[in-house]
Order: structure tokens, then sequence, then C-alpha cells
């Protein structure tokens, strides 16, 4: 149904980044949290938007927008992790003398552009939405402006995102030449139709798909991620794991589910993803393992994660991967935000011998951010293990037996990372001394939130796989 | 006139230099010039498509991709200038602070 109600969630956003960014220069100081209210208000009134739009169908822009429900799912899914990313900044940034309403306005854009990226099935409007998601990731890399690390991790953001996007933009031009069109069903049907100049069509999409790689971080393409995330302030770092992530493969289900049931496993597209996924698991995980920062560790596990995704893809499933993508989400920013606990004035622990008897010394941060890590490492009755085990499950059903393997193997290699932190907290002494700024309430409360979500999908997840049902229906 | 097919190709001739400029020059500036020629080479090429084919849509294509350029200068180069003030230099060998 063609109405304007499809554009409204989105003009919501973008508005209040704009209030955001005019505000920021009459503020005071001291009153830059009202800005984040605003923000949290913004972010309650799209998902009420959002959330009258279910199962409606919205289409603006001569169908360039379409807010079908998967679009739907992946915007609420956005919403949330951006209104913890704005609860676990709010005194960070302050604390880390980078106090700048921009973060703010900047996270609102970044989250316009992963909405227009989702709910569109034309390649330009996503690469529009993938270039304002871009754009305003590389200044929050940088937000720490007199931190050497955070401006490093800026630049090398910039010039691989936009390394990336040429790519993108090239491999669409030779699709555009070759298949006449560049809406995701007239390229279904271009490659379905198998006329004679297919080889340049794939030449394009090979391109187009490198791009993609670049941005969900698929190993031989993730070089720029641990760089950036360790530099990146952390708060952003928490948004950079699931946000890109989780546009690309919105992207990618989107462009592969019409091949899903038509002789997707015997193409050639086929072995090469099935290669790049092995790679991604067993690389990410093993970088990992003599990591000494822990945000350094989580960019490659973070890795190790798309590559668990990309199994997903693989196995035709996006029931698992939209479910998969939302256990990350909690996972992640629950990890991120615990280690944004243990930071006061002017510093941050990072390193893994920070972590030396914290788990006495501040028993709930302690115990809080060893249940994430088993999370992530795939321990039951965490939502972590019911992620993977969907997702290897459906893969074996496809006869993906040997994928499924490596991707064990990467997972059990996982665990000796996650493991050695929890073991840094609660079996060594403490080498340094290690003060904490307790007073960080909107902290806490996302850390509560991220571990009820994670106990919550990981024993009763009927509620969340009922409403992923009818997303996925929009994709197929 | 000259036939589309020779711009498609000095397209592809620009975007592969383009490339190689961005993994062998050592300094941001010229790094971040590189990724230009790359955009502008897709434009030429979305150009030279609407020629051969009558397509008015590659036309305006190449608009969004010059206002997505424009876009990405004005943040890349803020960005670029931010390091220069710090290092007092944009040689890509002094961004080393981070390893593993």
């Amino acid at each position: 149904m063609n109405s304007f109600g499809a554009v409204v969630p989105l003009l919501v956003v973008v508005g209040a980044a704009l209030i955001v960014f005019l505000l920021e220069a009459f503020l005071k100081k001291e009153n830059k949290n009202y800005l984040a209210y605003l923000s949290l208000l913004a972010l309650i009134g799209c998902g009420i938007l959002s959330a009258n739009a279910w199962n409606g169908g919205l289409t603006y822009f001569d169908g360039m927008l379409r807010l079908d429900n998967a679009a739907l799912f992946l915007t609420f899914l956005f919403l949330i992790a951006v209104a913890f990313v704005i609860l676990i900044g709010m005194k960070y940034i302050s604390l880390q003398d980078a106090n700048h309403g921009e973060f703010y306005g900047l996270l609102l854009l970044a989250l316009s552009g992963l909405m227009i990226m989702v709910s569109s099935t034309h390649f330009i409007v996503i690469f529009l939405g993938l270039e304002v998601l871009s754009v305003s990731s590389y200044s929050l890399a940088g937000l720490k402006r007199k931190d050497d690390k955070s401006s490093e991790s800026a630049v090398k953001y910039f010039l691989m995102g936009s390394f990336a996007s040429a790519f993108l933009v090239f491999g669409l031009a030779i699709l555009f030449g070759t298949a006449q069109a560049l809406d995701i069903p007239g390229l279904v049907d271009f490659f379905k139709a198998g006329p004679d100049n297919q080889v340049l069509g794939v030449v394009g999409l090979g391109l187009v798909l490198v791009g993609f790689a670049f941005k969900i971080a698929i190993v031989p393409f993730h070089m720029w991620a641990p760089d950036v995330y360790e530099g990146a302030p952390t708060p952003v770092t928490a948004f950079f794991s699931i946000g890109p992530k989780a546009a690309g493969f919105a992207v990618l289900i989107r462009l592969l589910a019409p091949y899903w049931n038509a002789g997707f496993r015997s193409g050639k597209l086929f072995g090469f993803l099935w290669a790049l996924a092995a790679l991604t698991m067993l690389a990410g995980n093993l970088i990992a393992l003599r990591q000494n920062n822990i945000k350094r560790m989580f960019a490659y596990s973070s890795i190790a994660y798309a590559g668990y995704m990309l199994i997903a893809v693989l196995a035709g499933d996006g029931a698992g991967l939209l479910f998969f993508l939302t256990i990350y989400m909690f996972m992640s920013i629950g990890a991120f935000g615990s280690l944004i606990a243990l930071s006061r004035k002017g510093r941050e622990y990072n390193e893994l011998g920070d972590f030396a008897g914290v788990g006495f010394k501040y028993p709930w941060i302690g115990a809080i951010f060893a249940v994430f890590l088993l999370s992530l490492a795939g321990f039951p009755p965490t939502a972590g293990f019911l992620a993977k085990f969907y997702v290897f499950v459906a893969a074996v059903n496809q006869g993906l037996t040997p994928l499924v393997l490596i991707a064990v193997l990467a997972s059990l290699i996982s665990v000796y990372y996650y493991l050695r932190i929890i073991v840094y907290m609660y079996m060594r002494e403490p080498e340094r001394e290690v003060s904490i700024e307790m007073e960080n309430p909107a902290l806490y409360l996302v850390l509560f939130l991220c571990l009820y979500g994670v106990l919550q999908l990981g024993l009763f997840p009927g509620n969340v796989l009922y409403l992923i049902k009818q997303a996925v229906a929009a994709l197929l | 006139m000259i036939p589309p097919g020779y711009f498609f190709i000095l397209s592809v001739v620009l975007f592969v230099l383009g490339i190689i400029a961005f993994f062998f020059k050592r300094d941001l500036i010229t790094q971040f010039m590189a990724i230009e020629i790359m955009l502008n080479a897709a434009n030429l090429a979305f150009l030279a498509l609407a020629r051969s084919s009558n397509f008015v849509d590659a036309q305006v294509i190449v608009f969004f991709i010059i206002t997505v350029a424009a876009a990405e200068a004005a943040i890349g180069l803020a960005i670029v200038l931010l390091i220069f003030r710090k290092k007092k230099t944009i040689k890509t060998e002094t961004l080393n602070s981070m390893k593993g």
C-alpha cells in the first residue's frame, strides 16, 4: 500500500537528530543529558510508529521504501540497540572527556541509515542508506578527539570504509549495465533467466558482495575491524558490533532468499561463501586467542560471529539468522556495557591484566560480565547456546555437515579466550589497583535488560520466534 | 562519435588505477584521492551505460554518487586534518598505536 506513513518513522529519527545538533550549540556542558532524553523520546516515538505499521506492508517513493515485516523487525532491533548504546554512553562520554552532544545526533543519523538499508529492495537506496550509516560512523569512531587511538581508528575506518564503498558502487555500475536493473527482484529475474552476458553480471555481483563483506567484517576483508573496535569509544564499538553487521546481513538475505529453493546450493557463489564462512570462523577465533586487549579480543570474536551468521545464510535459514542477530545484540551490548562499567574519569580498563581479581572486588559486575561471556562462548542455558544450536541444526538438515563441524571446532576454540577472562576475574590476585565509578544507573539498567534478554531468549524464546516467523514470511 | 564501450573500458582502467594507488601510496590524502578516482570511474561507467542503453536512471544515479562523494570528502578531510594536527604528518606509517 502506497502511503506516506512509510516515511514517518524515518522522519522522526532524522528530525530528532537535526534538533539534537541544533540544541547542542546552545546547551551548557552539564546539561548535555537532555539531548540523550530527547533522543530516547524520538526512539520511543519511532518504535510506536513502526509497531503500528506491523503487517501493514506500507511502501512509498514508488516502492523504493518498503516497510515489510522483515524491515520492521530489524528496525525494532536497531531501535533497542541504539537506545542501549545511548544509555551506556551518557556517563561514559562525560567521564572520558568527550561530552559532545553530537554523540546522540550522529547515533540517530546512523540509525536512520540502518533503517533505510533494511527497508529497501533497490540497490541505490540501499547504497545511500549505507553511506548515511558510514559517514556518521566515521565521525562517531573519532568522537574522543583528544585520544590518539580514537582518531586513528576514525581515519582507518574512513579509508577502508570508503574503499569498500567504491567497490560497491563500481559493482552496481556493472550490474546495471548487464541487468538493466538495480532492484533486487529485477536482478533475481536477470540471474535466473541466464542470458549470455552473465559473466559480467557475476563480476558486478562479486564486487557488490566484496563491498558488503567489508562492512560486515568477513575474513579476508576484516583487517579494519580490530583497530577500529579498539580505538573507538566503547559505546560506539558496541554499536559497530551489531548495527552495520545486522544491516549487511539483511541485504544479503534479501538478495539470496529467492535462490534458497532454486539451486542455491549447487551454484558457484555457494562454494565461495562456504569458504569465506569457514575462514572467517577459524581465523577470527584463532587470532582472538592471542589478544590481551579485551576490546580487540571482542573485535575478533565479532568477526567469528559474522562467520556463524554466514552459515545461517548458506543454510537458507532466515529465521535462524534474525534470531541469531537478536541474541547477539543483547550479548554484545551487554559485554561492552560491562567493560564500560569498569572505567573511571579519564581512564578505561581494557587490558586482560586489569581484570585480575575484579570478580571479588565488584561481585555484581563480575557475575553479570561472566554470564555474557558464557553466552558468547555458547553455554546453555544462555541464549548464545540456543542461537548457535538453531543455526547448526538448520545447516545439518541442509547437508552442510562439514561446515558445521568446522563451526563447532571454532566455537570450542573460542571457549578458551572467553573463559580466560573469567579465570582472570575470579582466580588471579589483582596486579594493579582498579577503582571504578560506581554511580551509573543508566548503565546498570542496560546491563540488567541485556541479562534479562540473554536469559529470556535462552529459556523461553517462543514470543520472539513468533515475531521472527512473521518477519521472515516477508522475505520468501 | 566515440562508442560508449570505450568509455566503459576507460572506467575499468581508472578503477584499477585507483586500487593500485590506494595500496601503494603512503599518505592519507593520496589514498583518499585514489578512492575518489574509483568513485568517479563508477560515475563514468554509469554514464557510458546510460548512453548505450538510453536509460535515464543511470544519469540520476550519478548525481547521488557525486553527493555521497562530497559527504565523504567533507568528513574524510576533517578526519585527516585531525590526524595532521596531532602528528604533524599524514604519512600512514605513523598510524601504528594499535597492534595485535
